[in-house]
């Protein structure tokens, strides 16, 4: 009974995180669950990752998103669909007050900092910014996983350490 | 003796080459390189000629025949000199106030000034373990800091990566030596999947070569249907939008291979050449 209702609640609707991979059209999804260990009778904690159809990839690496079983399974690999980003990564609202926070202060409170004691241009202006991604494959390499040099190939592939 | 006998007995064991794969090893980089810690730019150009923090502002300085600026320049006054002024010029690309000293960026920026300059240093004196030992740590500093901005705030990151310059790539799944085994592994791998995209691909192209001619057959077939059921008094079950359908099919497939056909003359052109 507990597994059915367990595997129900899989297909229902899961909040995960999106991880870097290769795929083109689909998202890595890591889920965490604390899975029970009967002998020891204490929770441990167990990772499950997802590949989620995402023809437009709506969720970058890290962002925290609702994903949901299909009805059928699109490849062997693909069996879910991102429904939803929750909270993108490194651009964190406060859901009480709807201001948006860096670290652990409003962004408005620290640009009221900077213009007391004279802001410079040199600054960080949050309104010229551009949206998340730009740097993406030039300087950022964060969207595909890393791995340690193998061989040497003609080209050099910027995600090998 | 033994080993020298058994060795000649029992054949030595290891990975069976079946693929006529050429490994070629990478060579060892140093952690604290600029490939490796990510810095895209070295220090500034001719650095040694501006004179030091403290006398920058001096009025005097700048009417000062050439030998006093000398003496007052970075380059006589010492290396910490010269790492002051380098952090200063890398902490002013980013800082957002007067008394900005001690926010991620300009942290980072200062890291980034020191690592730099102990990267010539290095250079300069590769048996230098103390040196060596203090770059790798505020290497692993740096990217710890800019691990955390990344985290609560991804524009900045963004921002600060292109002002000063530096590459950040995630951490692998695991820092491993390589090993043989792994690598040809990883190679097999490839090499067998371009096999099998170079089959895939070469089915796929005999499958649309014959879409042509088939669709001629169907077309004609469909016109000749059509006349006969209208010539008998038939119900007419073939309408003109079919056979328009079919009609554009075989333009896009007639454009299609037109400009295969002109990739493959440009190859064969490259290969004359």
């Amino acid at each position: 009974m507990a597994n059915k209702i367990k595997d129900a609640a899989k297909k229902f609707l899961l909040l995960g995180q999106c991880v870097p991979t290769v795929k083109q059209n689909a998202t890595k999804i890591r889920v965490k669950r604390l899975e029970l260990d009967e002998n020891l009778l204490m929770y441990f904690k167990k990772d499950d990752f997802y590949y989620c159809y995402d023809p437009n990839k709506m969720c970058k690496t890290g962002d925290i998103v609702l994903i949901k079983a299909l009805p059928q399974k699109m490849t062997k690999l693909i069996t879910h669909a991102v429904e939803e980003v929750v909270y993108p990564f490194g651009d964190v609202t406060d859901p009480v007050t709807g201001k948006k926070v860096a670290k652990e202060r409003y962004r408005e409170d620290v640009d009221r900092q900077s213009e007391l004691y004279g802001k410079l241009d040199s600054g960080f202006d949050y309104k010229k910014a551009p949206p998340r991604g730009w740097q993406e494959g030039k300087k950022d390499f964060t969207s595909k996983p890393t791995y340690t040099r193998f061989h040497v190939f003609d080209e050099n592939d910027p995600y090998s350490i | 003796m033994l080993k020298r006998f058994t060795s000649l007995i029992i054949p030595n064991r290891g990975v069976k080459q079946l693929v006529n794969i050429k490994w070629v090893r990478p060579d060892y980089v140093p952690a604290y390189k600029p490939e490796k810690s990510g810095d895209l730019e070295g220090l500034p150009k001719n650095a040694e000629k501006f004179a030091g923090l403290d006398y920058n502002l001096s009025g005097e300085l700048k009417d000062a025949p050439e030998a006093v600026k000398q003496i007052f320049s970075v380059a006589h006054l010492g290396r910490k000199e010269y790492k002051a002024l380098v952090q200063k010029e890398l902490i002013d690309r980013v800082r957002r106030h007067k008394y900005d000293e001690n926010t991620a960026e300009t942290r980072i920026a200062r890291i980034t000034g020191h690592i730099r300059c102990l990267q010539e240093t290095m250079d300069l004196f590769p048996r230098n373990v103390k040196t060596k030992k203090v770059v790798q740590e505020l290497i692993d500093k740096r990217k710890k800091l800019l691990k955390f901005l990344r985290q609560y705030d991804y524009k900045k990151f963004e921002w600060l990566l292109e002002k000063l310059n530096l590459e950040y790539k995630a951490h692998p799944e695991s820092y491993h030596k390589l090993t043989r085994r792994e690598s040809l592994r990883r190679l097999t791998e490839m090499h067998c999947d371009q096999i099998r995209n170079r089959k895939l691909d070469d089915y796929r192209n005999l499958l649309e070569s014959q879409q042509g001619p088939y669709l001629q057959e169907k077309l004609n077939s469909l016109k000749f249907i059509r006349s006969e059921q209208i010539e008998l008094q038939l119900p007419i079950t073939v309408n003109e939008q079919d056979i328009k359908k079919v009609e554009t099919q075989l333009e896009e497939w007639k454009s299609k291979e037109a400009f295969k056909q002109q990739a493959r003359q440009k190859k064969k052109n490259l290969l004359i050449d």
